[in-house]
């Protein structure tokens, strides 16, 4: 415990927790720091239940033929976000089907595009990532993604 | 509220402990949310670096990590274990990013203990006046600066650079009990159990 430290071993401890603070980068410490603009936000948070990206990778075999298509899947406890990259775009949908509006916040900003009748929504260019979406359904229910980097 | 907000206000300096840290961050306090990613900060990249992640990946976890802690700021279980509730979130997302099974050998109570005291540690040490700091920080460098150097840069004679030694660590001590050095079952480094 406390009293059984001596003046040596205060300050060989002191060195070591100066030493494990200055590993750490600036762009780190900036990164923790910015996602205090996620507090309070009025939204729940879908976590990613699914990445074919992963799965192919714990499969450790190489299949040339799946590899093209990456497709992602966010699972709140009211809805889902899948999402599927393609040629040069990336394909969603909202599940159950809802109509609403998609924020896609990148780290220059924040863009809207409309998601139909069907739940379909479609970013064309892919965002630069990473980049997080925000789903805002018609009758008020809000949901978002964790950051995703593809 | 955490075991540490419970105890009793002295002298401010359970201002600092990490509950109180997080329902002030819950209560839109941005400094106090600042605070808490300094102190941790060293854990999250610890893991990270244990699982060998390139900078992107590291980047991916950071994000995401504090992310999630900025959601769930005002529900966590028990606001004292954020270093373990930081810890396993940490690993989680590294092995999502990390394409190849596995992970690294270092045992996780370790890791929370060990970022937990160096907290601690330098919580006290910034409590610390700073003449005080400025010769502690010379003691803790690498390699140490000798009592004449010491002497020079600080402008005291060497004959009292001991005293001023003793009577700083002192106050850090009387710090770190403050802020919980205790709670977090610390042992004294290299193992010895001390005087």
């Amino acid at each position: 415990m406390l009293e059984g430290w001596d003046d040596e071993q205060l300050l060989a401890a002191l060195g070591e927790a100066v030493k494990a603070r200055e590993a750490v980068p600036e762009w780190f410490v900036e990164t923790g720091k910015n996602a205090y603009a996620w507090h309070n936000i009025d939204a729940e948070l879908a976590q990613l239940t699914y990445d074919s990206q992963a799965d192919a990778g714990q499969m450790a075999v190489a299949r040339s033929e799946t590899a093209s298509i990456r497709a992602l899947t966010f699972t709140s406890a009211h809805l889902s976000i899948e999402l599927e990259v393609a040629d040069g775009s990336l394909l969603g949908q909202v599940v159950p089907p809802q109509p609403g509006t998609l924020e896609t916040h990148t780290r220059s900003g924040m863009t809207t595009s409309p998601v139909d009748e069907a739940g379909f929504f479609a970013l064309e260019p892919i965002p630069a990532s990473p980049f997080l979406l925000r789903f805002r359904a018609t009758d008020g229910a809000s949901v978002m993604t964790g950051w995703i980097t593809l | 509220m955490g075991l540490k907000a419970s105890r009793p206000s002295l002298a401010g300096y359970d201002d600092s402990a990490t509950a109180a840290l997080i329902s002030r961050a819950a209560a839109s306090d941005h400094g106090a949310w600042d605070e808490l990613v300094e102190r941790y900060a060293p854990l999250v990249w610890s893991i990270c670096m244990g699982f060998r992640l390139g900078h992107r990946d590291v980047e991916d976890v950071a994000q995401n990590v504090w992310l999630l802690l900025a959601e769930q700021l005002g529900r966590l279980p028990e606001p004292a274990e954020l270093p373990g509730w930081l810890a396993r979130t940490t690993r989680r997302e590294c092995r999502r990013v990390v394409t190849s099974a596995g992970g690294p050998d270092t045992v996780i109570g370790e890791e929370i203990v060990m970022a937990e005291r160096n907290a601690v540690l330098r919580a006290a040490f910034a409590q610390l006046p700073p003449r005080c700091q400025s010769l502690i920080g010379m003691l803790t460098s690498d390699p140490p600066c000798s009592y004449a150097e010491i002497s020079t840069t600080l402008g005291i004679p060497v004959e009292s650079i001991a005293p001023q030694r003793a009577c700083c660590l002192e106050r850090m001590r009387g710090s770190m009990a403050l802020l919980g050095l205790a709670e977090a079952g610390a042992n004294p480094p290299g193992g010895g159990p001390g005087a």
